[in-house]
């Protein structure tokens, strides 16, 4: 009985041993088949999700911290379709709040492509009308209402100026699609944006220290003085309006370091609303006209035909010139603005009087390859360096090239036949208020990044003149300046400048009605601290320099002593005898 | 007498009761060790998770806290912008100043002050930190740990 027993219990044991193994089997050839496979990665796939991590876009500020560019939170506002319960109510309320009508909002939701579980319905949606979207939404989830199941809304940085057009030209402004474009936005695009980083974001909590830290984009702070900015776009309207202008520009700079303090140009844009660029200009090079449209300067280069003439020993300041009214360079004849001989005059009254054949035959003294090796030392014909996009760097003809004629040297030498722009003008003047140093101008001061800060050293460009004679032009310049009485002085502080009244080349010559008139000036003369360049196109009220670019330079340079807290010489001179 | 006493000493150790009883201590002071293993294991896994969940959803709180913060500050901006200011200005009776108006008064060593943004350029960013093996040490590897580097000092 009991050796039967045992029987019965082996027989027993076997087979249960064999239904184990029997499953183990299975359970091995299931969990290596090719469909555990499928259902591995398929529970992979719900594992997480890959998501792109954008930084935040770096802030612009002023170089006093006021915010220039900033960000602001916005929404997509999209629906999850799995979800969605009633269309009709969800296109309804979508178009009353976003502004679509109902029929496009239930056509997206309705027609959707096949396999799609999501859809945008509307992105960059301010924080105002997702509120009141989420406040609905929550009076439906209390009242067990499904009609907005499946709403949703992913919130995104959104580029922001606080200033709306104030230095447009100089910040330039970044799209949709986070690009940067013109100005600080396009030139520093890579600092600002930082690094998108797209990873594997895991639900399983265990794993939370797989999702990275994304460091914000570098913080940029700029040379520019907002206050002294809005003063100086503001005198420039009034100036375009008052002297009848079409455009014009004008820029502010620390000659003794190239810090640019203020950049204002026409027309401007308000930058929450980049989608007018293109009524507004017709090409990039019209966005910043100070750096980025060249033009043919006029008078406002006989500052830097003097200099070169006095650094290589052509002339002094007492030279002594005959002006006959004309002079022939390279077979053509010169004469002066207003077609007059102006008789004897030494150098002082050859920039007083801004006498074309004055400078025509310094030039001509001085040779092609004097003359040009200088100009070219001013850096005409190059870029300035500045860090800004879109810099034009004008054109210098010099002998050899094509297009260039002996008349050329003459013509060159007082700002016609050679084409600059404003920031060019500004950087070979530099030379001249900075003892012969010449200034890389620039627009940042600082980046801050990871708590760190990084200042931007200045950089000159070289020393195209002597320090003697830098000063000696300085004085020259400062009296002829007082001399003639011009509009552009300041009560109180003694300036340095020029007037430049250049006509405009056509297809069929000179336009002999319209011109571009500038003016550059700098102080307080023995210890210059800010320059001021100011380019007006097209006046109808005066076509001359003086009567219209020299008052402009005076206004910008009294806020300017104002807001740089520059005292008048006599109140400087006792604060520094002391 | 001796011998009789280990007889019957060598007799009751070597008793069946007393073996099937050996076997079943054993067996069941093994399966308390298991629980208890498990249940430490069960307890640790637990509080990493919830560690974790935590760390996750402070995460999303300091996003959300990063967007309130440039928020507002576009918006202080927005309020303090040339244009407001001006405005504001003109309200309460204010007016441009001219070059003549102004008195300069010396202060011996006053030097301009920095502005804030450049004050501020202190380490506030956090640098990427990896979590401490407390949120995601697992059972085994803490022994692991403890063996290797000594000691279960708290």
């Amino acid at each position: 009985m009991r050796q039967q027993y045992a029987v019965r219990s082996l027989i027993l044991v076997a087979g249960l041993v064999v239904v184990a193994l029997a499953v183990i089997v299975q359970i091995i050839r299931i969990q290596n088949s090719e469909q555990a496979m499928i259902f591995l990665s398929q529970g992979d796939r719900y594992a997480g999700e890959f998501s792109m991590f954008y930084p935040e876009r770096g802030e612009i500020y002023d170089r006093n911290g006021h915010l220039l560019a900033g960000n602001r939170t916005v929404f997509e506002v999209g629906v999850s379709l799995n979800e969605m319960r009633d269309p009709d109510a969800m296109a309804y309320t979508l178009g009353t709040y976003l502004g679509l009508t109902y029929e496009e909002v239930r056509n997206r939701l309705i027609n959707s492509p096949d396999g799609w579980e999501y859809i945008v319905v509307q992105d960059y949606v301010g924080a105002d009308t997702v509120t009141s979207l989420q406040e609905l939404m929550q009076q439906l989830d209390d009242a067990e209402d499904p009609r907005l199941s499946g709403l949703g809304f992913k919130p995104h940085y959104q580029r922001s100026y606080p200033e709306t057009a104030l230095a447009s030209n100089v910040l330039g402004f970044v799209t949709r699609d986070g690009r940067g474009y013109f100005g600080i936005e396009e030139k520093y695009n890579d600092l600002l944006a930082g690094n998108p980083v797209q990873v594997w974001v895991p639900r399983d909590p265990n794993k939370a220290m797989e999702i990275p830290r994304v460091p914000n984009g570098t913080t940029l702070v700029l040379t520019l003085n907002r206050d002294l900015q809005a003063k100086v776009e503001s005198i420039l309207d009034e100036s375009l309006s008052k002297y009848g202008a079409e455009n014009g520009t004008v820029i502010v700079m620390d000659p003794r370091n190239g810090e640019i303090l203020a950049m204002a140009a026409t027309p401007r844009m308000n930058l929450n609303d980049y989608g007018n660029y293109f009524s507004l200009y017709d090409n990039g090079s019209q966005y910043n006209r100070s750096i980025g449209m060249a033009y043919e300067p006029g008078s406002v280069i006989k500052v830097l035909t003097m200099a070169a003439a006095l650094d290589a020993g052509t002339v002094r300041p007492d030279t002594s010139f005959i002006d006959t009214g004309s002079i022939d360079v390279g077979g053509i004849t010169i004469q002066n603005w207003n077609r007059d001989a102006w008789g004897q005059q030494n150098m002082i009254g050859c920039l007083q009087h801004s006498l074309n054949v004055c400078m025509a035959w310094i030039s001509s003294q001085m040779g092609t390859h004097s003359f040009y090796d200088y100009m070219e030392r001013f850096g005409f014909g190059h870029p300035t360096g500045i860090d800004l996009a879109g810099e034009a760097m004008g054109r210098l003809k010099v002998p050899g090239d094509t297009d260039w004629y002996p008349v050329d040297l003459g013509t060159n030498a007082f700002g016609q036949g050679v084409t600059v722009t404003p920031l060019q003008m500004l950087m070979a003047v530099s030379a001249v208020a900075n003892d012969g140093k010449m200034v890389t101008p620039h627009v940042l001061y600082s980046m801050l990044r990871d708590g760190h800060q990084y200042n931007v050293p200045s950089q000159y460009a070289g020393s195209p003149i002597k320090a003697d004679t830098a000063r000696t032009l300085n004085e020259m310049l400062a009296i002829s300046l007082e001399e003639e009485s011009s509009s552009a002085l300041l009560p109180g502080y003694r300036l340095a400048g020029k007037t430049g009244t250049a006509q405009i080349p056509t297809d069929f010559g000179y336009d002999t009605f319209r011109t571009n008139v500038s003016f550059i000036g700098w102080g307080p003369v023995d210890d210059p601290q800010f320059m001021v360049y100011v380019w007006l196109q097209k006046p109808t009220a005066s076509i001359w320099s003086s009567e219209t670019a020299a008052p402009v330079f005076s206004q910008v340079a009294e806020q300017t002593v104002i807001l740089l807290n520059i005292p008048p010489d006599n109140i400087r001179n006792q604060l520094a005898a002391k | 007498m001796q011998a009789q006493a280990t007889q019957i000493t060598h007799a009751y150790k070597q008793a069946p009761w007393r073996v099937q009883r050996q076997w079943v201590g054993a067996f069941l002071l093994a399966l308390i060790g298991i629980a208890m293993i498990a249940a430490l294991y069960l307890d640790v896994t637990a509080r990493a998770a919830m560690a974790g969940r935590e760390i996750q959803e402070l995460r999303f709180e300091i996003t959300a806290i990063q967007r309130a913060n440039a928020d507002l500050e576009t918006e202080l901006a927005d309020m303090t912008s040339t244009a407001a200011m001006q405005r504001r200005a003109l309200e309460l009776g204010y007016r441009p100043v001219k070059p003549g108006e102004l008195d300069y008064v010396p202060v011996p060593g006053f030097s301009a002050p920095e502005p804030a943004i450049l004050l501020a350029a202190e380490d506030t960013v956090p640098h990427d930190q990896s979590l401490p093996p407390e949120y995601s040490q697992s059972l085994i590897e803490w022994f692991d740990e403890r063996i290797k580097f000594g000691g279960f000092q708290p």
